[in-house]
């Protein structure tokens, strides 16, 4: 029975590849956009977690996201330090600013500084060490500011990038998380970082901190903030709060807008091809019924088609994502693309759920056919 | 027993001014062992009268018994197992799915009883042979000539020994030739002691393959004769 309908299918070739071409188009245009959405949304958080040993940020109370961060005052770290439940504190420096190469090319930046006696926030390298960044007048950076800054250079030791009027040396590319800005990440020590940037009065953007064993984040977190007016907040939840600025300033609503055609189109060719299949096969469903099949017989045969439309289309969709994303993320500026499984089985059961759902719509038509009907010509 | 017993079957169509009675009253009998044929001018109601025998169309009033069983007493699932089990069909447009080999068309009703696929197509085949059209089994239906096709579509009829076979102007799309060898078959493997078959048809060319003829006019059974007395009249 199900050979049967999977035959009756096949056999109208046109009408299945459109069936299978809709819902894989749907499933690509769907996952695709929704893991570029999470991707990106994700990367507003990218700096957070790099800084892997800090459980806690302490921020002013207008900073509302990594990347637009009002500095604290120079004590603010000692004051921190002096909570119960705060293991340790200190200061993290981040500027966005100029930086230009010897080759004239030039970019906004986000300079983070890694202070030196703890190697708090110190990246991990593709390249080099991340020890000589303590060098004076060095700097590492990451394989987007690479691309974006050196375009077509691999990098050789000695590369030179000028920031604030001074030349520092680039010592190795590390595997800085990719930022939702997409500005070059280059760091370098906490002093180098406060010497580039001493125009600036205060050097402390935010306090990173660690809990002690057996403290309670929700209580620390609670007791700074009450007692110093600040922002403190758990990584998870600063970059909670990241995402959720970004989502606020209507960045998902492109995505949103695509995801929602993608489905509306997959979905609605597929319908409507269901429709169109089932009515050229009218005929052929009233001999069936004639012939003795049951309703839930052929409306089993129909599931068969429309699954198999589904599993197909899906597979070809989800394959193309998955080769799409994966040759995204060879260039630099995709490198946190990821395809994240709640993505794929969120969209594929949305987008098999209604599509059957429009196959029972179909099959509504098969049930008012009239098995008399077969005797006329 | 009559295989077909239908008793002052009555059926309209629309409603108000639009009605149309198509059926008054008809009282039509087909037994087991023959042939019988159902013919008229068109717009006489015999395909209503075959639809409404076969179980596919309701009556307004009257009684439809095959093989002793009244069809008013069984469910709408019932009528549909009832048929699969005991009638056969031919049409005139032969009705063969067009996805299907020659086989597989002439084993649905056996896919339509649940039966293995292979069992399935193994006895359609056997049949096709039978038939004189076994070497096309795996052809598709649009490769075959209409006499063919017809042969598939009898095959489809009789693969599961149904005790009633009805066929629907089973040789107005053959050439004389075509639908005469159509009829040999159908006289020679569907007429059974067991079984009755019921043909509408124009086509006077073939009245001589029946044992009786019913004549249908304006919804009545006029008169009912033997072919030899039907073929004197031409």
């Amino acid at each position: 029975m199900i050979a049967l309908a999977i035959q009756m299918l096949r056999h109208d070739g046109a009408k299945f590849l459109t069936m299978v071409l809709a819902v894989a188009l749907a499933a690509f245009l769907t996952q695709n956009q929704a893991s570029f959405l999470v991707a990106f949304l994700s990367m507003t958080g990218s700096q957070i977690r790099d800084v892997r040993e800090a459980d806690l940020w302490v921020m002013e109370p207008d900073t509302e996201c990594f990347d637009q961060a009002k500095p604290l005052k120079e004590t603010a770290v000692q004051t921190v330090r002096g909570f119960p439940g705060v293991e340790w504190a200190l200061p993290f420096l981040k500027v966005d600013t100029n930086a230009r190469t010897e080759s004239g090319k030039l970019s906004v930046i986000t300079l983070i500084g890694v202070p030196e006696e703890s190697r708090v926030g110190e990246p991990i390298m593709q390249i080099g060490d991340a020890t000589e960044i303590y060098q004076r007048d060095s700097a590492v950076i990451d394989p987007g500011g690479m691309s974006l800054l050196y375009p077509g250079q691999n990098f050789r030791p000695g590369m030179k990038i000028r920031i604030h009027d001074e030349w520092l040396t680039l010592r190795g590319v590390s595997m800085a998380s990719p930022p939702f800005t997409g500005f070059p990440i280059v760091h370098v020590s906490h002093a180098t970082a406060m010497r580039l940037n001493r125009a600036e009065t205060r050097n402390t953007t935010f306090v990173v901190a660690r809990l002690a064993a057996g403290a309670n984040a929700a209580k620390v977190t609670k007791e700074i903030a009450q007692s110093t007016g600040w922002k403190a907040l758990t990584r998870e939840q600063f970059e909670a709060a990241s995402w959720k600025f970004y989502s606020d300033q209507g960045v998902p609503n492109l995505f949103y807008i695509t995801i929602t055609v993608g489905l509306i189109v997959g979905i609605a060719f597929t319908g409507q091809t269901f429709l169109m299949f089932v009515k050229e096969n009218a005929r052929a469903f009233t001999t069936l019924k004639v012939l003795g099949f049951t309703h839930p017989q052929l409306a089993v045969m129909m599931f068969a088609q429309a699954s198999l439309v589904v599993v197909l289309g899906l597979s070809i969709g989800t394959a193309m994502v998955v080769a799409t994303t994966e040759l995204a993320k060879t260039l630099p500026f995709f490198r946190g693309l990821y395809l994240p499984w709640e993505v794929t089985l969120t969209c594929c059961s949305i987008i098999g759920c209604v599509t059957v759902m429009a196959a029972g719509m179909s099959f509504y038509k098969v049930l008012k056919l009239q098995p008399a009907d077969v005797f006329r010509a | 027993m009559n295989a077909v017993d239908c008793q002052k079957i009555e059926k309209s169509f629309g409603q108000g001014e639009t009605q149309t009675k198509v059926l008054r009253g008809i009282d039509f009998t087909a037994a087991q062992g023959e042939m019988t044929f159902l013919v008229g001018p068109s717009g006489c109601g015999k395909t209503t009268l075959i639809s409404i025998i076969a179980g596919l169309l309701g009556s307004d009033s009257g009684s439809v018994s095959l093989f002793g069983e009244s069809l008013s007493s069984l469910s709408a699932r019932d009528q549909i197992l009832f048929r699969r089990r005991h009638l056969g069909f031919v049409f005139q447009q032969y009705n063969l799915l067009p996805a299907l080999t020659a086989a597989e068309n002439a084993a649905v009703p056996l896919f339509a009883a649940g039966m293995n696929r292979k069992l399935a197509v193994k006895k359609a085949t056997d049949l096709l042979g039978a038939l004189g059209i076994g070497h096309r089994a795996d052809a598709s239906p649009r490769l075959l000539s209409g006499g063919q096709q017809q042969r598939v579509a009898l095959a489809r009829a009789l693969v599961h020994e149904p005790r009633l076979i009805i066929c629907d102007e089973p040789t107005a799309a053959l050439d004389h030739k075509s639908g005469e060898s159509v009829m040999e078959l159908l006289s020679s493997s569907a007429v059974h002691p067991d079984r009755a078959v019921v043909v509408v048809t124009h086509d006077n060319r073939v009245f001589h393959f029946a044992h009786r003829i019913a004549h249908m006019d304006d919804g009545v059974i006029t008169h009912t004769e033997s072919p030899t007395t039907q073929l004197s009249h031409h």
